[in-house]
């Protein structure tokens, strides 16, 4: 019985998550009357099923019209739409899938074994500990993704700004929202993600005569190749520890995970330049860690009763609605229910898998259906989907704003992926911040007085120190080396 | 040293400057707070400064790129026409209602924009608008506007 | 000729979703309140207090109206996006609102900040009072007061040094603390948080050394001995926590806090309209389902009808608006 709920989890999981917009968090809030009425097992089962699915399906829109299932997929529309256009759809969803059960079963097993250690470590992780390694985040991220280091900061500098608007939680103060109640609570991370992707993308691929060659994928093009496989082991790896290490913390962002695997992976490859251009280790490392990161974030739910996001906080109210309370006394009282959990969560995985390698065959037929058909309903269920998480039209505006923004980006070759981690981040970093000097009353010193922190912005210094060291190398050519890679795609 | 080039970084780095100004000029009406309270316009400053930085970059290392003509805009009207349709929709969503709205939308696109036959204008439009409509409302329970019209 | 089928197919797909959607909407004749679903906003994102308590409130009216009944979250602003959208919706009793105390306190707060006003407290109509809590005062176990007179002192001696979270400035935990803070003569440092969870996450880690917040989140913690209660903001001693004296007990006199979740409509709704919503809504609280959901959550449910409830909100928002005056603008 157990089985089907989680088959239904899943299914409608994947489902909510292929619309753009409507997330994980609006499927969740969906079904969780009709769980009211199941034992808590049965309900908890279904609501992760959700969840997770809501997780793989947002890589499959990712992967075939550059628009985010959800914000956390964002990664993946860069190399993975590259791959769907040179034919590779089917391999790259099957990867995504393949990625995600690995590393979703891993953590599980992490999870199984660590949760009451682990979570304790994570509460360490104050205000001070946060800033530190935000910094670090964005700094990674300037530097390595791919386009001149400049550009990249500017993206993220500008996404950080826009995360400013509404109200700020420190003073009560209003910024930038010019009266637009609606614009109180900052432009969501939804809004922008599809509208600096998805509507970009439609806006500058529907009006070209000249199409760029999509080609059609034949059955035997659905499986990934044995190099592809092979190349994609040890970003799933790397992308489950990473995702699970950070979807721990409280507090942060899945998609935190999904950057930072990306860029690691550019800097570990021995051919950077694939990246952007179709490299199946942009999607299995992200994807993989996208997973690892969402299982992560149960980690001190379960063991701790603390919520780590919203996600989270919804199926922690799920559970007290059943009376379950998780925290340091579940494993002990209700053992029979926490690993009932635990195995639901591996089931759920499973049960993913098997669903979805099948329907990446009927996915990748939307392929088939002419452009000029497809984006008209593209557009359409964008439209709605972000008009549904919050039922408000001022995030549709929020939308077509970003969309021209993002249109205008890409014709004077700005990424627009570090601004949505900017638009993401600004709120915790500057929370952050805050909070860690009101915390020590104003004195600095507790960004190095405290040991994890001290080792992030030792790392942070140690970034700038690479980053700079071409600038003492050569004197002149370090003005082309920011500018350079600009101009190699013009030729 | 020739003439100075307008190219394409050299305007996104003006464009930049602009902005950052902007975004100066308006956080002046917030709290800066101390150094060690920090107000809520504390990091805005801090980071369009940043932002005035970066574009002053582009603006000076900008010469390397291609020229700002060089862009190509030819997709340009045809965007042109999606965005006034989308901007349509948003308009009147919440006026006409969500199926009328997406009616008029699909209409406009697929007869209009990429003049298919009118029996697939038809067929597509209305099965698109009203069919999402049934998935996101009916099935999703995610309440979407009805118009004046009950639509 | 197989991309002729697979768009024949899909057309034939959303056409016929389409058609079924067209027949519903004329099934349903215009007819009697209510006749179509009716959308509840909970201005605060999924999974807070006010989420928990309409979404049983929802499935159990559903069923005495005979009609879906929706929550829609619209988070925003510690709650000012959904009550505005909630004040200026068609008053035709098929938008409802399940807010929080936080009602009565952005009103004051605009006006501290000298902004337009949101909304007004007038621009609703109560229903009901659904539950009502009183917050706690929340420390760690290895904390070394034993009680409120040893908090108070501690604090005295060393003013602006004990920390305490909340859920953002002016939020109810910051205003909780606040009210006992002055009728206490004390100073605390005040370190705001992105929510009640993120609050209480800082706690558990020892970043801060107390908060206060409601009871339902913190008993489970409180139970397996990570963390103690010092005192309640209630009138009377709560249920579950028999040994937590009440401040007012201790001798602060109007030290009262609650965060309650009460069901409200526009002004303008019918009267009609509002007197089926409150009948049915005495019978939800009642419905067997909606109790042991607020049971098993420790909620008690504490009913007032719309009378009663007008009452309880006025005195309950002349309290908050004079805490709110005294913190006054957060520098």
């Amino acid at each position: 019985m157990n089985f089907f709920y989680g088959f239904m989890g899943c299914l409608v999981g994947t489902l909510v998550g292929v619309l753009p917009g409507v997330g994980p968090l609006a499927g969740i809030s969906l079904l969780l009357p009709t769980t009211f009425g199941l034992n808590p097992t049965s309900a908890i089962i279904l609501l992760s099923g959700i969840y997770y699915g809501a997780m793989y399906g947002g890589s499959t829109t990712s992967i075939l019209m550059r628009i985010p299932g959800e914000a956390a997929s964002v990664m993946t529309c860069i190399d993975g739409y590259a791959l769907a256009q040179k034919g590779r759809a089917g391999p790259a969803l099957a990867i995504s899938a393949i990625g995600s059960y690995i590393a979703g079963t891993a953590s599980v097993i992490g999870l199984m074994l660590l949760a009451p250690p682990l979570a304790k470590y994570a509460l360490r992780f104050g205000p001070p500990e946060y800033f530190s390694l935000l910094v670090l985040g964005l700094l990674v991220l300037g530097y390595m993704t791919g386009g001149p280091m400049v550009k990249n900061l500017t993206m993220i500098v500008l996404g950080l700004l826009f995360g400013m608007i509404g109200i700020d939680h420190f003073s009560g103060y209003f910024r930038f929202s010019y009266g637009l109640v609606a614009l109180g609570d900052g432009i969501g991370i939804v809004p922008v993600a599809v509208g600096l992707f998805g509507i970009s993308e439609i806006l500058t691929t529907a009006g070209q005569s000249i199409r760029p060659e999509v080609i059609k994928p034949r059955l035997k093009d659905l499986l990934p190749s044995k190099k592809e496989l092979r190349d994609s082991m040890a970003p799933i790896g790397r992308g489950s520890l990473l995702g699970f290490l950070i979807g721990i913390i409280p507090g942060s962002a899945h998609i935190i995970s999904t950057f930072i695997s990306y860029a690691v992976e550019r800097r570990v490859s021995k051919h950077p330049e694939r990246f952007g251009k179709g490299a199946i280790e942009g999607v299995a490392g992200p994807e993989s860690a996208n997973n690892a990161a969402s299982c992560g974030a149960l980690v001190p739910m379960l063991a701790l009763g603390v919520p780590t996001g919203p996600i989270p906080a919804v199926l922690l109210a799920a559970l007290m609605v059943h009376g379950i309370n998780p925290g340091p006394m579940l494993i002990k009282e209700q053992p029979v229910i926490f690993w009932g959990l635990i195995a639901s969560m591996y089931v759920g995985n499973f049960i993913l898998l098997l669903l979805n390698l099948p329907l990446v065959g009927i996915f990748v037929n939307f392929l088939r259906v002419p452009y000029k058909i497809l984006y008209p309903t593209i557009l359409m269920l964008c439209v709605v989907g972000v008009y549904a998480v919050n039922s408000s039209i001022v995030d549709v505006w929020i939308m077509i704003v970003m969309g021209i923004l993002g249109y205008v980006l890409r014709k004077y070759d700005f990424e627009p992926a570090p601004m949505v981690l900017g638009v993401v981040l600004a709120p915790i970093v500057e929370m952050s911040f805050r909070q860690a000097l009101a915390m020590s009353a104003g004195s600095y010193m507790i960004f190095v007085q405290r040991p994890i922190s001290v080792v992030f912005l030792v790392a942070t210094l140690v970034m700038i120190i690479l980053a700079l060291k071409p600038l003492v190398k050569k004197g002149k050519d370090w003005r082309e080396r920011f500018t350079k890679v600009e101009k190699d795609e013009e030729t | 040293m020739g003439k100075t080039r307008m190219t394409k970084d050299r305007l996104s780095g003006i464009i930049l400057l602009l902005l950052a100004v902007f975004v100066m000029i308006e956080t002046r009406v917030l709290p800066l707070g101390t150094h060690s309270r920090p107000g809520p316009g504390y990091l805005p400053l801090l980071l369009s400064s940043f932002l005035a930085i970066l574009g002053v970059i582009l603006i000076v290392w900008g010469r390397l790129a291609s020229s700002w003509r060089s862009v190509k805009w030819s997709e340009g009207l045809h965007a042109l026409a999606i965005l006034a349709g989308s901007v349509f929709t948003t308009l009147t969503l919440e006026t006409l209602g969500y199926r009328l709205t997406m009616l008029i939308l699909m209409v406009f696109l697929f007869g209009v924009m990429e003049r298919l036959k009118w029996w697939m204008v038809f067929s597509l439009s209305v099965g698109l608008s009203f069919g999402s409509f049934w998935l996101f409302d009916t099935m999703l329970k995610v309440i979407l506007p009805r118009g004046g019209l009950g639509f | 000729m197989k991309l002729r089928k697979s768009i024949v197919f899909l057309v034939t797909v959303f056409v016929g979703a389409g058609f079924l959607g067209l027949v519903h909407n004329l099934a349903v004749a215009q007819e009697a309140y209510p006749s179509r679903p009716v959308q509840v906003i909970v201005p605060f994102p999924p999974g807070g207090v006010a989420d928990l308590v309409a979404r049983p409130l929802a499935a159990a009216m559903e069923k005495i109206l005979k009609q879906p009944v929706v929550v829609a979250n619209r988070g925003g602003a510690g709650g000012a996006v959904g009550m505005q959208a909630a004040a200026v919706s068609k008053p035709d009793g098929y938008t409802l609102m399940v807010a929080l105390s936080s009602i009565s306190v952005i009103p004051e707060v605009d006006k501290i900040f000298g902004r337009p006003q949101t909304y007004k407290m007038e621009d609703f109509a109560p229903i009901a009072l659904l539950t009502s809590d009183p917050t706690i005062l929340v420390i760690k176990k290895e904390a070394p007061w034993k009680n409120v007179a040893e908090f108070v002192e501690d604090a005295k001696r060393r003013p602006n040094e004990i920390k305490y979270a909340s859920s953002g400035v002016y939020g109810t935990m910051h205003v909780a603390m606040e009210m006992f803070a002055h009728a206490a003569g004390i100073k605390l440092r005040h370190i705001p948080t992105a929510g009640g969870g993120p609050a209480l996450t800082a706690l558990l880690g020892g970043h801060v050394e107390s908060l206060s917040g409601g009871p339902n989140v913190s008993i489970p913690h409180i139970k397996a001995g990570t963390l103690r209660v010092l005192a309640g903001w209630g009138g009377k001693r709560l249920q579950a926590l028999p040994d937590a004296p009440t401040l007012k007990e201790l001798g602060y006199e109007d030290v009262e806090f609650y965060i309650w979740s009460g069901l409200f409509a526009p002004r303008a709704t019918p009267p009609a309209v509002i007197k089926i919503l409150r009948e049915a809504t005495r019978q939800a609280v009642s419905v067997p389902e909606f109790k042991s959901a607020m049971e098993k959550m420790e909620t008690p449910i504490s009913y007032m009808d719309a009378d009663e409830f007008k009452k309880f909100w006025d005195k309950d928002a002349q309290r908050l608006a004079t805490a709110v005056r005294q913190i006054g603008k957060v520098e």
